[in-house]
């Protein structure tokens, strides 16, 4: 009986103990996020949510604060991003999925997770001190004189590799392995049945893959690209190397412009003591918060866990 | 028509074989290069030695090794608790509701966060705010946030690990009178414990390899870490306490110094530190490959 009521207590108090961790551990989330968007707000109060958004005029001086170049620098680089990463990794992950051996599978898995291995920061340094010359050489004037015609494809600044392309070209590189692994096993996750199905009514190989495994597995697919672009989008260490650092919107993809998170890196060690510029910063950190808090909401519904 | 469908299955095959080929061939370029422009420049002297030791900045690694072994095992050690607590909380001793529901969400929210907002926040907050009880840019700040970072890594790897345990086990030891702690603590944990392990290691690759997070909260330091107390009356009990208080230096932030003061940090020893570090990370994620092996066979 004595044992019985031990053992009652004991299993009460493990419980409040996993209750405590997991309550401690949702209220430091909380305050996290609570903390930024509570040093960003009076930004927004001071300069109205619009202005800030849409102006173009960033200036410590007069507390003046409009995020729309960082905005449009953070846009045109995840967009090329996307354009170069996304139609690479969903091949690669049809190949891994429905067309390679077993064998080519199990030699090609741990390759691809070792690009996952690689630090953002060491993707930098060889976007700057490899690719850069590169590119400013070579495959910036070729694409730029065959796409001429086209006027984001003219380079504002032949002297120089930098620039959106530049940083587009390493980042797709970081987020292939997310979109192709998370891609591969939606794919996988198709019913063998509905592939059987689709070859006994005639289809090929290829129709059955693109009838029939890509639409059954868009769901995985979508949010393995949600969150590809989540990366892109947040990443610092590598773009602040490689775009150049200018406080201008992207014209063309070839423009050196500076988005919001190297806009941050740059600025926060001077200003954090200050009030105004502070929260103009935070600001900055509240958006690309929100941005990525809403990202999450749309990959977990497309996932099917909302 | 038959050869129509047939060209066009082809092409798009050939496309998927392409693009693998495409990422392979990226995969050997950057890992070729690193290792071909940072390996002239390991030499006993460069890993072994502080900066503070050689020429004051730059043109050693030693100091960035030590700090990314101190950083990379505390803040794991730092999340453990939080994470495989969770994990077991939510997976044992709760059902799915409207709780447990949000709390995914928050964990999902916390995973996605770009790191430099949670760099903005370990600044402002822990090297600011917290000065008094952090000391600053310090190990201890650098840790909690690093902790904050890996905490969703260890704590969906744990619900995975957890997931993976047969009902039929843990049923049989419920049969047997045992009560759900006991159960958790003896049948759940041992069976899952190489998944477990998988995530921490998982997180120390993680911790190991993150750069915005820590130069905003960790600092820098050309100094090895030191063991020692001094008289401060800045910080909580008038001291500081060495190495826990004071600002440690790490590989990525060297690597970065490549970048940031290249009349120091030349590009062999930027690419000699990139070397290393994705040699400790791919032994991380080497061990894990074996441990998840072993709990596929065993």
């Amino acid at each position: 009986m004595d044992n019985i009521t031990k053992k009652k207590i004991s299993e009460k108090g493990t419980y409040f103990v996993l209750l405590s961790l997991v309550v401690l551990t949702a209220a430091t989330i909380l305050y996290f996020v609570g903390f930024i968007f509570y040093n960003a707000y009076p930004v927004f109060e001071s300069q109205g949510l619009v202005n800030y958004l849409t102006g173009d005029v960033w200036n410590y001086g007069t507390n003046v604060y409009g995020i729309r170049t960082f905005i449009l620098a953070t846009l045109a680089i995840t967009a090329v991003t996307l354009v170069l990463a996304v139609p690479l990794s969903i091949f690669t992950a049809i190949y891994l999925s429905e067309l390679a051996s077993p064998r080519m599978v199990e030699i090609f898995r741990p390759l691809i997770e070792l690009l996952v291995g690689i630090p953002s920061v060491v993707y930098g340094i060889f976007g700057l001190y490899v690719l850069e010359n590169l590119f400013q050489d070579s495959v910036d004037p070729i694409v730029s004189s065959a796409l001429y015609f086209i006027p984001i494809f003219r380079d504002p600044d032949p002297g120089s590799g930098f620039g959106v392309f530049l940083a587009s070209v390493v980042l797709a590189i970081m987020i292939l392995p997310t979109v192709t692994t998370i891609s591969e096993d939606s794919m996988r996750a198709v019913a063998r049945e509905h592939r059987e199905a689709s070859y006994a009514l005639g289809a090929t190989r290829w129709e059955t893959i693109r009838h029939v495994v890509l639409p059954a597995a868009a769901g995985g697919i979508l949010s393995s690209v949600i969150l590809g672009m989540m990366r892109a989008m947040g990443e610092t260490m590598a773009v602040v190397m490689l775009i150049g650092g200018i406080n201008s919107a992207p014209t063309s993809i070839f423009s050196a412009t500076r988005p919001m998170t190297t806009k941050i890196l740059a600025d926060i060690g001077f200003y954090v003591s200050e009030p105004g510029p502070k929260s103009a910063l935070f600001g900055i950190a509240a958006v690309l918060f929100a941005i990525e808090i809403l990202s999450v909401a749309a990959a977990r519904k497309l996932g099917g866990k909302g | 028509m038959i050869k129509n469908r047939n060209f066009k299955g082809k092409l798009f095959e050939n496309m998927s074989h392409i693009s693998a080929g495409i990422v392979i061939l990226a995969l050997a370029v950057i890992l070729g290069t690193i290792a071909y422009k940072g390996i002239p420049a390991l030499n006993s002297e460069f890993v072994f030695s502080s900066e503070s030791e050689v020429i004051g900045f730059g043109g050693a690694i030693g100091n960035a090794i030590v700090g990314t072994f101190l950083l990379s095992l505390f803040s794991p050690a730092l999340a453990a608790p939080f994470a495989i607590g969770t994990a077991v909380f939510l997976k044992r001793y709760s059902s799915e509701n409207k709780f447990t529901k949000s709390f995914s969400f928050l964990l999902d929210v916390l995973s996605g966060t770009p790191s430099i907002v949670l760099g903005m926040f370990g600044f402002l907050f822990l090297v600011v705010q917290m000065k008094y009880f952090t000391g600053g840019f310090s190990l201890i700040s650098g840790t909690i946030a690093l902790a904050i970072l890996i905490l969703p890594v260890m704590e969906r790897a744990t619900e995975n690990a957890l997931d993976s345990v047969p009902e039929d086990l843990e049923h049989a030891s419920y049969a047997l009178g045992a009560t759900r702690w006991e159960t958790v603590t003896r049948v759940t944990i041992p069976y899952a414990l190489s998944g477990i392990l998988t995530g921490i290691l998982l997180s120390v690759g993680r911790a190991a390899e993150e750069s915005a997070v820590v130069v905003l909260t960790a600092g820098y330091s050309q100094y090895y870490p030191e063991l020692k107390v001094a008289p401060n009356e800045n910080f909580m009990f008038g001291s500081k306490i060495y190495p826990f208080q004071d600002l440690v230096g790490s590989l990525p932030i060297t690597v970065y110094h490549g970048f940031e003061f290249p009349q120091f940090v030349s590009i062999s020893e930027s690419f000699g530190a990139a070397f290393v570090l994705i040699l400790i990370v791919m032994l991380i994620n080497f061990g894990t490959r074996m441990l998840l092996r072993r709990r596929r066979i065993g």
